[in-house]
């Protein structure tokens, strides 16, 4: 089941002494949907997942911050103290660290995240082919992990996340390693998930995430700038140059066209967009 | 000759302890034995190209090794007869001996450790770590420590294109080399830190270090020790025992 993930005026500081990595940030995820916190690198994107996730209180204990935070039935000021494991996956900007090493075949690295959870063996190969074959790398099952391509390697770190069914999936910059077809394939998995789990994608690109989110947040010096519908935020879009890559936003609002479910929405929000000075 | 995880590490043990309590001349054999048994021995071959070139550069270096501490103790630590003298630098005999007894020692622990590792596939290890029951900070910190020195030499080649593409003379002679030491240590330093951060924190968001007591890898913990880990086990201990008498006899 799906979370809503909720973060109110939360600001998180590495050490007393250090600038504020986030400032007051708040964002509100309702279940089963998907949003995109945009930015340029050093937005405070990787600090907000992994508070999420967390993994910031568990690493820095001598970390100031404020605000609150609730995941799903969860509620934590404002951070949750232990890794949140398996209610909250998160994929890690470089799939390959996700690998854990210490596994031959693609089968048995999945395999390891049902270990970690104290599932049963028999279930357990049930549940990997299942996930494997949705993925589409079923066929590299027999594998081993470190021979597969760059997007092959990203599905694999999907897979060793979804195996445990999060209630929440965070997705740090996934599209960083990929090529065109690669994040193609990767957009079509992500919005396959729609509805099953909370989904939240960071990137410093547009092009990946704006055809997959309910909702966009830009996040810029640990400060949100915008938060709102991909419609919105098109509309908007030259207020964050300096901030984010949209200079090519005509091709970014073709692709928008192209992949919404809804095509007469899509023409009408170009429709508008084009006719904007 | 197929050998369990477990005998092979009190095999490991046994020869440790020998190489701190016995004398040069029984280390000697030992080490001979311990660099045959990687070639003969089906158990102790190594399980990778890279494992394998690891251990002929080892045995290659460790000649330079030898040689190095046999020659220094020699001249530096007088003793003994005079065996020559050259260019001014005598070589004392009882210093040769302890150079030798030294590196003797040293090679035994760092050739018995290397066999072990190059014959053992890393994911067997970590299994066998796990299924033993060893808490999951440590197998974590072992994996990461393991896993850096496995990328090592991947490593240190990207570092050695990056800084030669900047114009570093990181190939050239000895002086150049040693002079631009730093600037590979420290982004080798640096990436391998990042790195391991980030793959322990993947592990940990994978729920590594929440493993249930009911994990199917724990499950199996219950394993008995087999007989030939047993007599290697004791073997260690009395060798040891025996080593502590004879030096609370002689004191």
């Amino acid at each position: 089941m799906a979370a809503r993930i909720l973060v109110e005026r939360f600001s998180f500081r590495y050490g007393p002494d250090l600038p504020r990595a986030l400032a007051d940030v708040s964002l509100d995820v309702p279940p089963g949907s998907c949003c995109a916190i945009l930015g340029p690198t050093g937005a405070g994107k990787t600090t907000l997942l992994h508070a999420l996730v967390g993994i910031l209180g568990r690493h820095h204990p001598d970390s100031v911050h404020s605000g609150a935070m609730r995941i799903g039935k969860r509620a934590f000021t404002p951070l949750p103290r232990d890794v949140m494991f398996p209610e909250v996956g998160l994929v890690l900007q470089d799939p390959y660290v996700q690998l854990s090493g210490v596994r031959d075949t693609v089968v048995d690295e999945v395999l390891f995240t049902l270990e970690n959870l104290g599932i049963a063996t028999e279930d357990a190969q049930t549940r990997v082919e299942m996930i494997l074959r949705e993925l589409g790398i079923d066929q590299l099952a027999s594998r081993p992990p470190t021979t597969l391509s760059g997007g092959e390697t990203q599905r694999l770190a999907l897979a060793t996340m979804l195996i445990a069914e999060p209630q929440a999936l965070l997705l740090d910059e996934p599209t960083s390693a990929l090529d065109t077809a690669a994040t193609g394939r990767l957009q079509q998995i992500v919005k396959s998930l729609h509805g099953r789990a909370t989904v939240v994608i960071t990137d410093t690109h547009v092009e990946f995430s704006l055809p997959l989110a309910d909702q966009i947040v830009v996040l810029h010096q640990g400060k949100v700038l915008f938060a709102g519908t991909p419609r919105d935020f098109i509309l908007r879009m030259d207020r964050f140059e300096d901030v984010l890559p949209v200079h090519g936003w005509w091709e970014v609002l073709n692709r928008f066209a192209q992949s919404s479910a809804d095509q007469s929405q899509a023409a009408d929000l170009l429709g508008k967009a084009l006719a904007e000075p | 000759m197929r050998l369990d995880l477990s005998s092979k590490l009190a095999l490991v043990l046994l020869i440790w302890v020998c190489a701190f309590t016995l004398d040069w001349f029984i280390n000697v054999p030992l080490l001979v034995v311990s660099v045959v048994a990687r070639y003969l021995v089906p158990a102790f071959r190594p399980q990778s190209r890279r494992g394998n070139s690891a251990f002929n550069k080892f045995l290659l270096y460790s000649v330079a090794i030898l040689a190095l501490l046999a020659t220094l103790n020699a001249i530096l630590m007088p003793g003994g007869d005079v065996l020559f003298a050259l260019a001014g630098l005598k070589f004392h005999h009882e210093g040769l001996m302890f150079g030798i007894k030294t590196a003797a020692r040293l090679l035994l622990l760092s050739v018995s450790i290397l066999v072990f590792f190059v014959s053992t596939p890393l994911p067997d290890f970590i299994r066998f770590l796990q299924q033993k029951g060893l808490p999951s900070q440590l197998v974590l910190v072992l994996l990461l420590t393991l896993h850096f020195l496995d990328q090592l030499p991947g490593r240190i080649n990207r570092v050695f294109v990056a800084q030669e593409a900047r114009g570093a003379p990181v190939r050239a002679g000895l002086f150049s080399r040693t002079k631009s030491l730093v600037s590979i240590l420290s982004p080798l330093v640096l990436s391998s830190i990042v790195e391991s951060i980030d793959r322990g924190t993947a592990l940990e968001v994978r729920g590594f270090l929440a493993r249930p007591e009911s994990s199917p890898v724990q499950i199996q913990v219950k394993t008995k020790l087999n007989a030939l880990t047993l007599v290697l086990l004791l073997l260690s201990l009395g060798i040891f025992l025996l080593f502590l008498l004879r030096w609370l006899l002689a004191s």
